[in-house]
């Protein structure tokens, strides 16, 4: 009995002593894998912000109308945000590449998995860079056309466009994420209505006194009434 | 690639059995039959009775008119040797969009006029709009002088306006274009021109013809090709001049936009030359016609200042990326004084500030030349104030005074051109 019971014990310990010798050099690996994945990333962090510095990333981005990302960055700098993002996909990729060694099949599984969502990543991504860029292109426009037509809801006007395309965008990336699902197109339908429901109203009063002088230069055009502006900028 | 031949061979035949010409009177047109035919007989007039030795040729140069004007000037009487008609080719899209002059294609047209006036040895060729009222015989006269008798390369029309008509010219063209290439063309960009066998065998041989140029502001070119191409200038004092209503007067800063993107542009092709010259000279003027008439527009300033005050309240992002922060500092203190008036170095600076802003692309070009609507109007309004009470010489020696402060601020444009980013005072 007690023959069995040691045999038993002696199997046990032996299979949990060869588990964990299976798996220490798995977590070795995947120590030494993050760490230098670390260092890597440190480096190439270094050279990424270096390089950029050199060509004045920032101030380049701002002149190409990528000024918004400036305000998404760790303290203002786009050059910051970039080398931070290269030295976390380095140690992604270093702490992926350990987690193979641990565990292939749990790895594989997670790379796949990550890999097929990339390009759903990128998609979004790239469709709230071009949504940024054409908010503030619409928002200027809109701004220095109604300032010039003397609408004093010009800044409203202005603002209500820049968030219409920022709500379309950020609802669109996010279903490219396959993010939130009815609750994200349902949130947009919503805000987007309200947008649109508080610029009609903001137009409808701020421009009362332009339909006012509209129609009345309407009306004495066709009583022949109207008098031909005597001045001429060119 | 060589070029595609500009004038069609039956032109040719026909340019070939004319013969020789003294002087061409080219006529762009395009839906002007209200127009067409009172300005062709002031040119047919004027041939007749100041150029009776020489031999004349009207070319009315058309872009596909639906209003009948090619019938109103072949219905017109006169010697069929004297008169040629020809369509240009105007781009379907440019003719969606009618530019201030009123001509799709304008450029097409003058080239066709060139290249009429080239192959019959023209010893002038003078252009003349089509959409003129007061056109006088004596126009081409006062154009054709100085380049047959006088040797001028290029004549620029000199009209005479009233008091505050023509405050784009008078505060923005003429100050700018005589900063920068030192030549005092009161009217740089009018559209009644007359040029030498010279100027039109080297503005053919310019690869500006297909060019973003040619589409708008043509006129802008042919001036600064002249001013930067060496040739001898002269002006000419046509008096009044009365013109179908063709502003976009309720879309001012289209106006703007059409006008000042290509001086803009020209000022971006000519920096070499530009840069090395100061101070400016006279450019010869003959006629006596006054420069400005004892008429008076009438201007509203109160709307004006409001839509400065307006647009300094609410402009203030993207006129921060165009103006210097002392300058937008300037503004403000404009915006807030009980009285309007805008210095004039620190107009000339705006000025400068927006054409190195349209350089830099710091936002959307349409943007940045629309976003000058209000300064523009606050400008206008501080003119307006100030030489209310001026008679026209008085006037005239404010703009003058308006030119100096232009030149004498060429060096900041110069720096500001050079160093964008370091000299931001």
């Amino acid at each position: 009995m007690m023959e069995h019971v040691n045999l038993a014990l002696t199997e046990a310990t032996r299979r949990v002593v060869f588990g964990i010798a299976d798996f220490l050099p798995g977590l070795a690996a995947l120590i030494l894998a993050v760490i230098v994945s670390c260092l890597l990333a440190w480096i190439f962090s270094w050279i990424v912000r270096r390089s950029l510095r050199g060509v004045d990333f920032d101030e380049r981005l701002d002149q190409w109308g990528f000024s918004a990302l400036a305000d998404w960055s760790p303290d203002k700098s786009p050059t910051l945000l970039v080398s931070r993002a290269v030295a976390w996909g380095i140690i992604l990729m270093g702490f992926l590449v350990g987690l193979t060694a641990l565990q292939a099949e749990l790895a594989s599984a997670m790379v796949a998995r990550l890999f097929g969502y990339l390009p759903n990543l990128v998609v979004g991504l790239v469709v709230l860079a071009i949504g940024s860029v054409l908010a503030r292109y619409l928002a200027r426009g809109v701004l220095i056309g109604a300032v010039n037509l003397n609408l004093h809801s010009a800044r409203l006007l202005s603002m209500g466009v820049k968030w219409l395309v920022l709500v379309l965008t950020a609802a669109m990336a996010l279903d490219h994420l396959r993010i939130g699902g009815d609750i994200v197109k349902l949130a947009f339908a919503i805000l987007f209505g309200g947008i649109v429901l508080a610029l009609a109203l903001a137009v409808g009063l701020g421009s009362k006194d332009l339909v006012t002088r509209s129609l009345e230069k309407q009306t004495r055009e066709e009583h022949g009434k109207e008098v031909e502006e005597q001045f001429h900028h060119l | 690639m060589p070029e595609q031949a500009v004038l069609p061979a039956a032109t040719q035949e026909r340019i070939a059995s004319l013969g020789a010409v003294d002087i061409v009177v080219g006529i762009p047109s395009y839906n002007n039959a209200d127009t067409i035919a009172h300005v062709v007989r002031a040119a047919q007039s004027g041939l007749h009775v100041h150029f009776a030795g020489y031999r004349g040729l009207i070319v009315n140069s058309d872009g596909g008119s639906i209003d009948g004007t090619p019938e109103k000037v072949l219905d017109l009487p006169g010697e069929p040797e004297e008169l040629l008609q020809l369509p240009y080719r105007v781009d379907p899209v440019e003719r969606l969009s009618t530019p201030y002059h009123g001509v799709p294609g304008r450029a097409s047209a003058i080239r066709t006029i060139f290249e009429i006036a080239r192959a019959t040895q023209a010893k002038a060729c003078v252009l003349f709009d089509s959409d003129l009222q007061g056109v006088v015989p004596d126009w081409v006269k006062a154009l054709v002088a100085p380049v047959i008798e006088d040797r001028a390369d290029f004549v620029a029309a000199w009209h005479t306006r009233r008091k505050f008509d023509g405050t784009i010219t008078s505060g923005i063209l003429y100050p700018l274009t005589r900063a920068l290439y030192g030549k005092r063309i009161r009217q740089p960009f009018g559209g009644e021109l007359a040029v030498s066998p010279a100027y039109v065998e080297r503005a053919l041989t310019q690869s500006v013809w297909n060019s973003d140029l040619s589409r708008d502001g043509f006129d802008v070119w042919l001036t600064d090709f002249a001013l930067v191409g060496g040739f001898r200038l002269a002006q000419a004092r046509l008096g009044p001049r009365e013109q179908q209503a063709r502003e976009p007067g309720s879309d001012l800063a289209a106006t703007l936009v059409q006008v000042l993107a290509p001086v803009f542009l020209e000022i971006e092709r000519h920096v070499a030359t530009w840069q090395k010259i100061r101070g400016s000279e006279a450019v010869p003027a003959f006629g006596s016609a006054p420069a400005l008439s004892a008429e008076t527009a009438e201007v509203d300033t109160a709307k004006m200042i409001e839509a400065f005050r307006f647009g300094q309240q609410n402009l203030q992002d993207v006129w921060g990326l165009v103006l210097t922060p002392a300058t937008m500092v300037e503004m403000k203190k404009i915006a807030r004084a009980a009285e309007m008036r805008m210095p004039d170095d620190v107009w000339a600076r705006t000025v400068y500030d927006f054409a190195l802003g349209y350089r830099l692309r710091v936002i959307a070009r349409d943007h940045l030349l629309r976003a000058m609507t209000p300064l523009y109007l606050g400008w206008v309004a501080s003119f307006v104030q100030e030489t209310r009470q001026l008679g026209p010489e008085a006037t005239e020696a404010r703009i003058e005074k308006l030119c100096l402060a232009f030149e004498q601020l060429k060096p900041y444009l110069i720096s500001r051109w050079r160093w964008p980013d370091r000299f931001n005072p």
